[in-house]
C-alpha cells in the first residue's frame, strides 16, 4: 500500500507525498508501535519465566525441573493446587446453577434479591473472604465462639470456602447467561408436551445450559488455581502453587525455581484457554427467535425449588455475613473479643496512605490502560496488516494469564538494563496496564462493531485525513469505551493483589498488600476497615460503568481480578 | 356454519389482565370438533395470550376453558390434551428430528419401538420421510416447521394450537406451507386453532375466523361472512379495502327487498340484505374497491351511477387500481383484467356504477368514530391486489 501512494502522486512536493504516506500508513504505525509495546510488556516478561526456569548458572538445564518433581513441597504444591481447583470448580458449578435457575425461574420476588447477593462479591477484592472466615470461623471467632466450636479455619475446608464465595459471581454470571439464552418455549414446549419440571430440567435446561456451564467451569478453575490472597492466607502448611511462589521470591529469592513454579501453574491455564477458544468455540446452540411472548414465568415446581434454596441460603447467608464482618470489624476494636466501637481502624495512616497510593497507581494504571486499549481495538479492527490476531490474542492473554507469573515475568524482566525499572512505581501500572487490557481492548471492539466502517471512510470520501478521522470521528465515538477501560482497569487495579505484591518497593504499601499483609498478621481491624475504603471506591466505579453502559449502550463484561 | 356438531373446545367468558391493562375482555366461543379456527387480529388484540391461555401457558383471571366437556382451566401444560406449535417451533437443538418428534411419546412411556413406529408415521405425514436422524440445526425453516407439527401431533392432541406458525417463512414457503397445514389438518380432522396476524391467510385457511380488537371478540365467522358481511366497520377495514360511505334511509320497498339511500353522492337503490331497516336511519355503506365498476365517460344520469374525475392509476398487470375523485370525495376502484378492456389515465372523466348488492352497517351513535381512520387503511398488499 505504502510504495503505491509514494509512487501515483508524481510531481507533487515531498511534503505532500509525505502527507499522503502517513494518511495511508498511519494505521500500520501504530499497529508496529503496538506491537513493540506489547512484545516488551508482556511477551518479554512471560519468555524471561519461562527462560528462567531452564535456564541456571550453567546454561540450559532441566535441572530445576527435576528438583521440582523430586521434592514432595513441590510437587503437592501443584496437585493441591489442582485439587483445590476442582473442589471448588465442582462445588461453585452446583451452586452457580442454583443460583442461576432460581434467579430466572423462580419465584419473581426472589429473583432480584438473589441476584444482587450472588454478584456482591463482584464488589470486592476475592481475599477479603479470607478476613471475613477468619473474623467468623478463626480462633476467637465470632461463630466458634458462639457454638464453642473449634473450627480451623486455616484449613482445606477455609480455603475452598473463601474460594468458592469469591468466585460466586463468575460461575453465577455465565450460568445465568445460558440460562436466559434459552429459549422460554422451549421449555414451554416440553411442558406441552406432557414432561414434569424435573424432566423438562433433565432433558431441557441442563443439556442446553451445557456448554455455558462448562465454560462457567473451565473459568471457575483457571481464577480459583490463579488466586494468591485466599491459599496465601489461609493455606496455612498446606502448599498451593500461586502463594508458594511468592515465598520463592521474598524468602529465598530464588527466581529460578519461582520460574518454575509459575510455568507450572501456567501449563493448566493455557490448556483450559485452548479448550476454551478452539474446543468449545461455536458450540451452544441457536435457536430460532420468535416474537418474545409476555410469558408468565411457569410456577417452579416445590420438589425444585427447596433443594435449590436448601443449597443456596447458607452461601447467601455466607456473603451477607463476610461484608456485615467487614464492616463490623473496621468499627469495632476487635471482632468478638472488644466490641467496643473505635474509629481508629478507619483513621489509620498507613491504611490512609496504602489507599492513597493505591488510587495514584490506579488512575496512571487507568488511562495508560484505556488509551492503549483503545488504540489497539482500533487496530485491530481497522488495520489490514498480518497478524491481527496475534495481536489480540497477546493483548488479550494478560488476563488469561495468573498474576503470579506476570509478577514474577515483571521483577525478572525489568530488574536489569535495558529495562530497570523495580522499585518504582512504573512498574506497578505497567504491570496492571497490560494485565487487565483485555477489557479495553474488548469493549473497544464491541463499540467498533456496532460503527460501520462506512463512516470512516465517508469522512475519507469528505476529504478527511487520517489523523482527522482519528480524533474528530474515531476518538470521539470511541470515548465511552475509553471511559469504560479507565474505570475497569481502575477498579481492578485497585483490588488486584497477586502480581503487585511481587512489585511494591518496601516502604510503599498498596491497599491490597497492606490488607493482605495485615491480616496474615492477625490484625483484622486495619485489614477490614482498608478493605471498606477499597469497596467503597470500587462500588462507586461499578456505579458509574454502570451508568456508562446504559448512557452509551456499550456491553462491558466484568471478569475476574 | 354447522353449529350442530358438538363443541369440542369452549371458551367462557375469558378475562385477563397485566396489572392494569385489561388484555382479554369477556371471550366466549366454541368450537366444534374437526374445525379450523382463525384468531386474527392487529398484534396487541390479545390472539396470542388467548391461545396460551387455551395451552395452559397463561392463566385466564377469570373464565373457563373447557375441553370436550371437561374444564381443564386450571390444568398445567403437562397435563392438558392440547398441543402446541410455537412461533419459534421450539425445536429442542440438541435432539435429532425423530427425538424432538417422540419427545412426548417417551415421556408417556411408550416403548421404544412404538415410538419409532410412530415417529415414521408421523414423518410420513408432514413429507420428511427420512431425515428422523437429522440434527434440527441442518434443516430448513419450512423442515423444522413441519417437525414442530409432527412433534405437537404425535401425541394426537383434541386440540391443536398453533401460534403464527408460518411467520417465520419466506413468502413463497408461507403459501405451500398453509396449504400443507391445511391439508393435514383435514385429512386428520383435528379440531385447530390458528393464530395469525395476516387476515388472508386468515381467510384463506380456516372454516372460521374469530377477530380480536382491543380484547374484544369483533366477529366470529366463515370467510365469506367477515368479508361480504362484516359486522362493523372495524372488520370491514380489517380484511381488504373499502370505500365507505355514509347514507341516511330514505325510501324502504319491501316488495322488491329494496331501500333507497341517500348518500354524500346521491341516490342509490340497494338490495337490502339484513334485518329490517327504517326511514331515516344513518347506515354506512361498505363498498369493495372491485365491486364497482368503471366505463367511460358519457352525458346522462341512470341508476346508481355518477360522474368522476380519474385522479391516479396504477396498473399492476392482474389489475388497475384507480382513484376516482368525485368533488371532495374520493374511491378507490379495482378494475380486474384490465386486459384488452379501456384504459383510463390521469384527468380523465369516467362514469362509475355502484352495484345495488351492498352491505350496509347501521349507524351506530358513538364508538365509531376511532373505527374509522383505522378501517379506511388498506390493510396488507394481499388485500390490495386481491
Amino acid at each position: 500500500m505504502a510504495t503505491t501512494v509514494l509512487s501515483i502522486v508524481p510531481g507533487r512536493s515531498v511534503w505532500y507525498r509525505l502527507r499522503a504516506f502517513f494518511n495511508a500508513n498511519l494505521i500500520n504505525l501504530f499497529a508496529g508501535g503496538l506491537f513493540a509495546v506489547l512484545a516488551i510488556f508482556l511477551l518479554y516478561p512471560i519468555v524471561s519465566v519461562l527462560v528462567f526456569s531452564l535456564w541456571g548458572d550453567d546454561g540450559f538445564t532441566l535441572s530445576f525441573y527435576a528438583e521440582f518433581f523430586s521434592y514432595h513441597f513441590y510437587y503437592w504444591s501443584l496437585l493441591n493446587t489442582l485439587i483445590l481447583g476442582f473442589a471448588t470448580m465442582t462445588i461453585l458449578v452446583i451452586i452457580g446453577f442454583c443460583f442461576a435457575y432460581l434467579t430466572t425461574r423462580g419465584p419473581l420476588w426472589l429473583r432480584k434479591p438473589l441476584k444482587i447477593i450472588a454478584l456482591m462479591p463482584l464488589a470486592a477484592p476475592p481475599y477479603i473472604f479470607s478476613i471475613s472466615l477468619i473474623t467468623l470461623f478463626g480462633k476467637n471467632g465470632l461463630i466458634n465462639n458462639f457454638f464453642n466450636l473449634d473450627f480451623n479455619i486455616y484449613s482445606w475446608t477455609g480455603v475452598i470456602a473463601a474460594q468458592v464465595l469469591a468466585f460466586l459471581p463468575l460461575s453465577f454470571m455465565m450460568i445465568e447467561n445460558v440460562l436466559n439464552a434459552v429459549n422460554p418455549s422451549l421449555e414451554e414446549s416440553a411442558s406441552d408436551m406432557g414432561a414434569s419440571e424435573f424432566r423438562i430440567m433433565r432433558s431441557i435446561t441442563i443439556p442446553l445450559a451445557a456448554p455455558g456451564m462448562l465454560k462457567a467451569a473451565l473459568l471457575v478453575f483457571v481464577m480459583t488455581i490463579a488466586e494468591f490472597g485466599n491459599p496465601a492466607i489461609l493455606g496455612g502448611r498446606t502448599p498451593f502453587l500461586a502463594p508458594d511462589t511468592y515465598l520463592m521470591i521474598t524468602g529465598e529469592a530464588d527466581f529460578n525455581m519461582a520460574s518454575v513454579l509459575s510455568v507450572v501453574l501456567i501449563l493448566p491455564c493455557i490448556i483450559i484457554f485452548i479448550l476454551h477458544n478452539f474446543v468449545l468455540s461455536g458450540k451452544g446452540y441457536t435457536t430460532i427467535v420468535g416474537k418474545p411472548t409476555a410469558a408468565e414465568p411457569r410456577p417452579i415446581d416445590p420438589a425444585i425449588k427447596i433443594p435449590f434454596l436448601i443449597l443456596c441460603i447458607p452461601a447467601a447467608i455466607m456473603v451477607l455475613m463476610s461484608f456485615g464482618v467487614i464492616v463490623m470489624g473496621a468499627f469495632v476494636k476487635i471482632v468478638g473479643v472488644d466490641n467496643t466501637f473505635v474509629i481508629d481502624h478507619m483513621l489509620n495512616t498507613q491504611s490512609n496512605g496504602a489507599i492513597w497510593n493505591s488510587f495514584k497507581v490506579s488512575m496512571g494504571a487507568g488511562l495508560f490502560g484505556a488509551l492503549v486499549g483503545t488504540l489497539l481495538a482500533y487496530v485491530i479492527m481497522r488495520g489490514k496488516f498480518p497478524g491481527r490476531r496475534v495481536m489480540e490474542m497477546l493483548a488479550l492473554s494478560g488476563f488469561a494469564l495468573p498474576g503470579t507469573v506476570i509478577g514474577v515475568g515483571y521483577i525478572i524482566a525489568f530488574n536489569r538494563p535495558p529495562f530497570l525499572l523495580t522499585g518504582t512505581i512504573w512498574i506497578i501500572i505497567l504491570n496492571c496496564v497490560f494485565r487487565f487490557l483485555a477489557v479495553g481492548v474488548e469493549a473497544g471492539i464491541s463499540k467498533l462493531h456496532q460503527i460501520s466502517v462506512e463512516i470512516e471512510e465517508a469522512s475519507a470520501d469528505l476529504g478527511a485525513d487520517f489523523l482527522t478521522i482519528f480524533f474528530k470521528v474515531i476518538l470521539p465515538i470511541m470515548f465511552s469505551a475509553f471511559v469504560a477501560g479507565f474505570i475497569y482497569t481502575f477498579m481492578t487495579t485497585m483490588m488486584s493483589l497477586s502480581s503487585v505484591i511481587f512489585l511494591v518497593a518496601p516502604g510503599f504499601d498498596l491497599a491490597s498488600v497492606y490488607i493482605f499483609l495485615t491480616a496474615q498478621l492477625g490484625e483484622l481491624g486495619v485489614a477490614s476497615a482498608t478493605t471498606i475504603k477499597v469497596i467503597a471506591i470500587v462500588v462507586l466505579c461499578m456505579g458509574l460503568l454502570q451508568l456508562i453502559s446504559k448512557k452509551m449502550g456499550l456491553n462491558v463484561k466484568k471478569q475476574g481480578v | 356454519m354447522d353449529n350442530t356438531r358438538p363443541a369440542m373446545l369452549a371458551l367462557r367468558d375469558i378475562h385477563k389482565s397485566f396489572g392494569s391493562v385489561d388484555v382479554l375482555k369477556g371471550i366466549s366461543a366454541e368450537i366444534p370438533k374437526g374445525e379450523l379456527l382463525t384468531f386474527v387480529g392487529p398484534s396487541g388484540c390479545g390472539k396470542t395470550t388467548l391461545l396460551r391461555i387455551i395451552g395452559g401457558f397463561a392463566a385466564a383471571t377469570s373464565g373457563r376453558v373447557i375441553l370436550d366437556g371437561e374444564d381443564i382451566s386450571n390444568l398445567p401444560p403437562n397435563m392438558r390434551n392440547t398441543k402446541m406449535v410455537f412461533q419459534s417451533y421450539a425445536l429442542f437443538p440438541h435432539m435429532t428430528v425423530a427425538k424432538n418428534v417422540g419427545f412426548g411419546l417417551k415421556i408417556q412411556k411408550w416403548s421404544r419401538k412404538k415410538i419409532d413406529a410412530r415417529v415414521e408415521e408421523l414423518l410420513a405425514l408432514v413429507h420428511l420421510e427420512g431425515l428422523g436422524d437429522r440434527s434440527i440445526e441442518r434443516l430448513s425453516g419450512g423442515q423444522q416447521q413441519r417437525v414442530a407439527l409432527a412433534r405437537a401431533l404425535a401425541l394426537e392432541p383434541k386440540v391443536l394450537l398453533l401460534d403464527e406458525p408460518l411467520s417465520n417463512l419466506d413468502a413463497n414457503l408461507r403459501v405451500v406451507m398453509r396449504d400443507e397445514i391445511r391439508n393435514i389438518q383435514e385429512r386428520i380432522q383435528i379440531t385447530t386453532i390458528f393464530v395469525t396476524h395476516d387476515q388472508y391467510e386468515a381467510m384463506s385457511i380456516s372454516d372460521r375466523l374469530l377477530v380480536l380488537h382491543k380484547g374484544v371478540i369483533q366477529q366470529i365467522g366463515s370467510p365469506v361472512d367477515i368479508y361480504e358481511r362484516p359486522a362493523n366497520e372495524f372488520i370491514a377495514g380489517f380484511v381488504g379495502y373499502v370505500n365507505f360511505l355514509e347514507g341516511e334511509v330514505e325510501s324502504i320497498h319491501p316488495e322488491g327487498n329494496t331501500v333507497c339511500v341517500m348518500t354524500e353522492f346521491g341516490r342509490l337503490d340497494l338490495d337490502c340484505d339484513q334485518q329490517a331497516m327504517a326511514v331515516g336511519e344513518r347506515v354506512l355503506l361498505v363498498i369493495r374497491p372491485e365491486t364497482v365498476s368503471l366505463s367511460p365517460w358519457s352525458g346522462g344520469e341512470s341508476q346508481n351511477m355518477f360522474h368522476g374525475e380519474v385522479e391516479s392509476q396504477m396498473y399492476a398487470g392482474n389489475l388497475a387500481k384507480y382513484t376516482i375523485k368525485f368533488g371532495q370525495k374520493k374511491m378507490v376502484i379495482d378494475h380486474y383484467n384490465p386486459m384488452g378492456s379501456t384504459k383510463y389515465s390521469k384527468n380523465e372523466k369516467v362514469k362509475v356504477t355502484i352495484p345495488r348488492k351492498i352491505h350496509m352497517l347501521r349507524r351506530q351513535t358513538s364508538g365509531t368514530a376511532d373505527n374509522r381512520g383505522q378501517a379506511h387503511e388498506p390493510k396488507t398488499e394481499h388485500a390490495a391486489a386481491r
